[in-house]
């Protein structure tokens, strides 16, 4: 009996030693801790190796921590809750808005200090000058940039006559009318990869701000589009799905399979971010897809669209080593590393001491991207808001387009009911903090 | 580090003091107070309850704690706080974006929830999503149980492939389906459409109905083999000599089943439904994968509806609310299903 | 004979339902299995669907190990789930016997107390455990999703096994106490090789519940040397595609170790518990 218990014991703290084998939590001097919200191989084996080189440069290790994708906003919610964010943080510019107002991440301004000139404009003109206005500060240093274009199937438009040029662009009814073109059920094809499902609103939203200059708020924040014009235009919309362009699936679709369905072959074109450019390298053969920019709105003649970085690097308040943290992001996007990073992960540069590299120059795989970037027409719409509105996003806003296209709400409702829940966060905002403004459009040039 | 050895130094003491304290102790009680197990077919034993009169009786009162000690005490350190924490919270303006301005604010939270606007559809789905889904597993696990409960050849294999279901992760059975039930590339309807019984692709995931339909079948299919293995499990234990005494009574299978099989299964069969039903009624994880809800909540559970809601908004006060909501739900249900189903007679429960 | 053509009745309509459920089980599995031999073009072909892989690849069990490093992965899970299972069995055979052999004042409070850690939402549970974690310095330790899983499992287990516990009539253990054995000796010497199919019952189920979980998974655990079978799975799911073949592939590894395991226990579980009954 002893003996049995003995070994019970032993065995109890032998189970227990082989869990706590872990990585030892013995700390070093300065160890920063960096998390990358969307891994895979070739981004683990890139950031690895970058950080050994950093190591040996600056004599700071840095630890690759990582999360899927799907639950990376949840991992950070709770990683702030309790304060244990690691330093440096790749953050989704969606997330900025809770991050900010919890006071999860610290402003950058002075770290760049004066250094702004070594960025390019899109950063400069763009990103930083939205988080300013939004946020009042510099959160993030990107890690790349990405816009929108719409993919096309060039074969299903060569086979439809359809002229399509991406140095001429097109305006939103000329897409449209591409997109009504390429349908043919009997083919089992479909016009575009309708977004029903979650971020549905994002494209839609770029329409309607089309039609306003790009804005989506009066000066007082009341919203622009509780009208009948935004009314017809988000019928308009809808109508891409309710005519049949789209599969009747598409109402649930989110970004997989709207990317799955283009690839796959079921639908003729996608608006989506240039990242998306590698899949389809990967999948598909040159004559099968390009890239057309995004329309020109019918009303000015003017390109909208949306510039971010996918990852942008930032750091978290509760980091203990902010200045190793800033020392890590200049090396991450020093030029020769970041022109490294944007080849391998499909994005445009952030620096302007890259020079040009043929890999975006017109004949590359990026020409489209790179070519709105300079086009004196493209202009950056405004955002939701600078409030949270990650609940909307992730439910009121494709649930209220679902129950219209569903035919259980008239779309006049359920648009008015999403502009109306944005306006009153806006105004509420603006009441809460005097002083700040609505976000203007901004064009690069 | 330190803290951590010296901390699974400690559990792990305990444990074995326990067990020693519990094997010292016995040796002078060999006849507690015990409480007859509940049998459904009382053959054996009453008798022996309280025929000896206890000799320690201080010490014999200790000796179930005993037993429950570790788990209790695990539990306890583990779930103790978290659930008062939730209760408070229910009760609080609590925004993790926003921790200065934390106040009790009454009732507020739930005056929020029932303020939402599809709130009574996502009650509505919940019901019909634990009923259908419990009520699936139950009948189809029951009669999966009763097929395996004879010998046949390759019994063993046939039971090991076909519980394979509940060891698959729920986040892969919900990919699965989602991918299978695409209303254009998927499985289902190609399947459907080439054996002539649909003639047009229908979008499961996209009509609602259908949505919530798929979610439900894919949590049946998920849990068969749960229930099954426990059934059987019991059904194994009937004593071969009762079905041969009723068989010279003269019974027919299905006096047989209902005047037998059934009370002998009864109390594996209730906590297994009971058990479930917890668990399914908490469970999102499906609902998230396959549907995330839609189309237009059509698929909401209420629990999906807290997940996406408390990392979307950062309310939690709010999700608190629904938990503590939850939870007194899931405590009324409970109570009731032991009540009418009587098992509380037997001292269980 | 009208009870043999009676019989033979019963036996068909039970071959057909076991036929039924073969095919719901083997349907998906299959689907799985050649999924995760298909080429990637072949998977998303939204044009054609193909019911067996027109190219077959290796290409994707290549990438798993390769790439993803899923022996690792394998290895944490088996880490985790086996020493959950030992623990929780180890404390579930003290607690079920405890609960089914006593009857002492509290115990409908702890019942009811065991139930309702199973109706916590866990979202609410994850938060405040992260922080006792980090201040005991076991995030990112397989310890900590041993410690969550034990007493995630635990209370579902411990209430299986008093189950298991009652079907063992006490007239075993009073014969042996005449003998002049010790509670303990009684409990490990006689009750337990009567029980062993419900503890090896309840093991599976603990172990099958940490094998699966993946939320605390992703929580708990920050490198990626870590992660357990699920969330490896989960981060094929990008942002933007679906690494599908992989994903199967990766299934059908996750299913291999569970698939010896069940055909292990069934053994037990349909002729064993039958031996409790035998002995009396």
């Amino acid at each position: 009996m002893n003996r049995k218990k003995i070994v019970l014991v032993i065995a109890f703290i032998a189970i227990m030693a082989g869990l706590a084998a872990g990585p030892s939590a013995e700390k070093q001097t300065t160890e920063l801790r960096f998390i990358d919200v969307s891994p895979s191989p070739t981004r683990q084996e890139y950031f690895t190796t970058t950080f050994d080189k950093f190591e040996q440069e600056a004599g700071i290790k840095v630890v690759y921590e990582s999360v899927p994708w799907d639950d990376a906003a949840n991992k950070l919610t709770v990683l702030g809750a309790s304060n244990q964010l690691p330093d440096v943080m790749t953050t989704w510019a969606g997330w900025l808005g809770q991050f900010t107002e919890a006071e999860w991440v610290v402003p950058l301004t002075d770290y760049i200090g004066s250094a702004t000139d070594e960025y390019a404009a899109t950063v400069t003109q763009l990103v930083w000058k939205a988080e300013k206005e939004l946020y009042g500060n510099i959160y993030t240093i990107p890690d790349g940039m990405m816009v929108k274009g719409v993919f096309v199937r060039k074969d299903w438009a060569e086979e439809a006559n359809l002229d399509l040029d991406p140095k001429k662009g097109w305006t939103y009814s000329e897409y449209f009318d591409t997109v009504y073109a390429l349908t043919d059920p009997a083919k089992n094809r479909y016009g575009t990869s309708f977004r029903g499902s979650r971020g549905a609103f994002d494209p839609l939203y770029v329409y309607l701000e089309s039609l306003q200059g790009g804005s989506a708020y009066a000066e007082d924040g009341s919203t622009l589009f509780a009208n009948q014009e935004a009314v017809d235009a988000y019928e308009r919309w809808g109508a891409l799905y309710l005519n049949g362009a789209a599969p009747k699936d598409a109402i649930n679709w989110g970004f997989v399979e709207m990317v799955d369905n283009f690839v796959g072959g079921l639908t003729g074109t996608l608006i989506n971010d240039s990242e998306v450019a590698a899949t389809c390298i990967e999948n598909m053969t040159d004559d099968q897809w390009m890239v057309m920019p995004m329309p020109s709105s019918d009303k000015d003649g003017m390109i909208y669209n949306t510039v971010n970085s996918p990852y942008a690097y930032s750091i978290s308040s509760s980091s203990k080593n902010k200045d190793a943290a800033w020392q890590l992001i200049e090396f991450l996007t020093r030029p020769d590393n970041n022109i490294e990073y944007c080849k391998l992960t499909g994005l445009i540069p952030i620096k302007t001491a890259v020079g040009d590299d043929p890999f975006y120059g017109p004949d590359g795989p990026y020409a489209t991207f790179v070519q709105q970037l300079n086009d004196p027409a493209m202009v950056v719409p405004v955002a939701f808001g600078p409030f949270n509105y990650t609940d909307m996003h992730q439910g009121m806003m494709h649930e209220e387009l679902q129950k219209y296209l569903l035919g259980k709400q008239t779309a006049e409702k359920s648009l008015f009911n999403v502009v109306l829940e944005l306006e009153s966060r806006m105004k509420a905002y603006l009441a809460e903090n005097p002083g700040s403004a609505v976000e203007q459009p901004k064009g690069l040039l | 580090m330190l803290i951590l050895v010296l901390y699974l130094l400690g559990v792990a003491l305990l444990c074995a003091l326990g067990i020693w304290f519990i094997g010292r102790h016995s040796r002078h009680s060999r006849h507690g107070r015990f409480s007859h197990g509940k049998n459904p077919v009382r053959t054996h034993g009453t008798t022996s309850r309280r025929k000896n009169r206890p000799r320690l009786g201080v010490q014999r009162k200790s000796e179930p704690y005993l037993f429950l000690l570790p788990t209790l005490l695990l539990l306890l350190l583990m779930f103790g706080y978290p659930l008062i924490n939730s209760f408070i919270m229910a009760f609080q303006n609590y925004k993790l974006t926003a921790p200065g301005k934390i106040y009790f604010n009454g009732l507020d939270n739930f005056r929020k929830l029932f303020g939402e606007s599809d709130i009574w559809l996502i009650i509505r789905n919940s019901f019909i999503y634990v009923l259908i889904s419990v009520l699936g597993q139950f009948l189809l696990g029951m009669t999966l149980a009763l097929a395996l409960n004879k010998k046949f050849k390759l019994r063993g294999l046939y039971q090991a492939i076909v519980f394979l279901p509940w060891s698959l992760s729920a986040f892969v059975i919900g990919l699965m389906h989602r991918w299978s039930f695409n209303g254009e590339y998927g499985v289902i309807n190609d399947m459907l459409i080439k054996l002539s019984l649909i003639s047009e692709k229908i979008a499961w995931l996209g009509t609602p109905g259908f949505s919530l339909a798929v979610v439900i079948m894919a949590m049946i299919w998920m849990g068969i083999p749960f229930f099954a293995i426990m059934i059987l499990a019991s059904l194994q234990s009937i004593p071969i000599s009762i079905y041969e005494a009723s068989h010279i009574d003269g019974c027919g299978p299905l006096r047989r089943f209902f005047q037998i099989t059934i009370p002998y299964i009864k109390p594996t069969v209730i906590v297994t439904i009971l058990l479930r039903t917890i668990w399914i009624f908490n469970s999102f994880d499906l609902i998230v994968v396959i549907t995330n809800g839609g189309p237009a909540n059509y698929s909401q559970t209420l629990p999906s509806y807290m997940y996406t809601k408390a990392f979307s908004s950062y309310d939690f006060g709010l999700a608190s609310a629904l938990g503590v909501l939850l939870m007194a739900v899931l405590v009324v249900y409970v109570t009731v299903f032991l009540k009418t189903t009587r098992y509380n007679k037997a001292g269980n429960f | 004979m009208k009870y043999t053509a009676k019989r033979r009745l019963g036996n068909l309509g039970r071959g057909l339902i076991l036929l039924i459920f073969m095919l719901l089980v083997i349907l998906p599995i299959y689907w799985m299995i050649i999924s995760s031999l298909k080429t990637n073009a072949e998977i998303i072909n939204a044009q054609q669907v193909t019911y067996y892989p027109h190219q077959m690849t290796g290409e994707n069990y290549t990438q798993l190990f390769k790439l993803y490093n899923y022996r690792q992965m394998l290895t944490n899970s088996l880490i985790v789930s086996i020493s959950t299972g030992l623990c929780i069995t180890l404390l579930s055979i003290f607690g079920g016997y405890g609960l089914a052999r006593y009857s002492f004042r509290g115990k409908d409070t702890m019942l009811l107390f065991f139930l309702v850690t199973q109706m916590i939402p866990g979202i609410l549970v994850i938060i405040p455990l992260y922080v006792i974690f980090s201040k005991l310095g076991l995030i990112n330790t397989r310890l900590s999703l041993f410690f969550f899983y034990l007493i995630v499992n635990l209370p579902f287990c411990v209430i299986t096994m008093r189950s298991f516990f009652e079907r063992i009539p006490y007239t075993l253990e009073e014969a042996a106490y005449v003998d002049g054995c010790s509670k303990m000796t009684s409990l490990v010497r006689i009750i337990l090789p009567v029980m062993f199919p419900g503890i090896v019952a309840v093991f599976v189920f603990a172990f099958i519940g940490a094998w699966n979980e993946l939320i605390a998974g992703t929580i708990f655990i920050n490198t990626s040397n870590l992660w357990t079978v699920p969330v490896g799975l989960k981060s094929l799911i990008g942002k933007y595609d679906v690494k599908w073949g992989v994903l199967m592939a990766g299934g059908v590894g996750a299913l291999i170790p569970t698939a010896f395991m069940f055909a292990f226990m069934q053994k037990f579980v349909v002729e064993g518990l039958t031996a409790g009954a035998v002995k009396e």
